[in-house]
């Protein structure tokens, strides 16, 4: 594989220029935002279950 | 006679104290340390050896990397010498137990990735998505990723277990086979008798290349990381 590419080789502009899977930043950035959406959708999923009850009274 | 096929991977015990620790550390007597510039035959063949395996495995690695040597050197001779005692017969085999393995596999590799992790931040998380992945591929690739790289020293442990277990398990069917059919068959038993030899020249064969891939994967780990 070769070593790693910088911005200036892909021309990347906008979001993807931090945010892509050629350049060394934009892969750790895609990996980064990976698993802080599981982490949000963890936490999120954690607080509904607190919140909803078990049992609904009757 | 064994009372069944098992008996060969329980703890051994001797007058109710448990002696797998001496029989771990009884491979290290076989290494004599050198201690003399010109040492007697035995010590200068095992110098020999271990400087022909180091040159081969650290080739590839960088100066960070070649910190290591004596580690991963110690690996091969270590688990080498361990599957080839294993197979005297009536001997244990520390390296048929998962827990020893698993806690050389889980240190060994959670070492070159924190070592990765230490020096090389931005490379060893970017490592987690190949490069050219198409956008919509990219958090399953990830999960992926990361899935497999948390494998690797599960995968270290019970290969070597799976690999010395069975062949000890087969070579003590094959020669119980071969042990039962004298009487009924001398013919089928001299076969059975020869495949037994065939499967203990491969059982040692097994044993030193377990241990060469077992060593050569941390390498190539650390390599990833360094």
């Amino acid at each position: 594989m070769a070593g790693p590419e910088t911005n200036t080789q892909f021309r990347l502009t906008g979001i993807r220029k931090y945010f892509n899977s050629y350049t060394l930043t934009g892969r750790m950035n895609c990996v980064l935002a990976t698993y802080g959406g599981i982490a949000l959708m963890v936490s999120y999923f954690k607080s509904r279950s607190k919140k909803t009850p078990a049992v609904k009274a009757t | 006679m064994n009372e069944n096929l098992f008996t060969s991977f329980t703890t051994p015990t001797m007058m109710g104290l448990p002696i797998v620790v001496l029989i771990i550390m009884f491979p290290s007597i076989l290494f004599p340390s050198p201690s003399r510039l010109i040492n007697n035959r035995l010590v200068s063949l095992q110098q020999w050896l271990v400087q022909l395996t180091s040159k081969q495995m650290l080739a590839i690695h960088s100066h960070k990397g070649q910190t290591w040597a004596l580690m991963l050197m110690s690996l091969i001779l270590f688990i080498g010498s361990t599957n080839l005692l294993g197979l005297l017969p009536h001997s244990f085999t520390p390296t048929t137990q998962l827990s020893m393995n698993l806690g050389m596999a889980i240190p060994l590799w959670a070492g070159t990735v924190v070592t990765g992790f230490r020096y090389k931040t931005k490379a060893s998380l970017a490592h987690f998505l190949p490069q050219g992945t198409p956008i919509p591929l990219i958090p399953m690739l990830v999960i992926i990723e990361t899935i497999s790289l948390f494998i690797q020293p599960v995968a270290l442990a019970v290969r070597l277990t799976a690999n010395i277990t069975a062949g000890h398990l087969f070579m003590h069917l094959i020669g119980g086979a071969a042990l039962a059919l004298t009487n009924i068959s001398a013919s089928i038993a001299l076969i059975t008798f020869i495949i037994l030899i065939l499967l203990t020249i491969l059982e040692f064969t097994v044993a030193l290349i377990q241990a060469y891939v077992f060593t050569l994967l941390v390498s190539l780990y650390l390599h990833d990381n360094t």
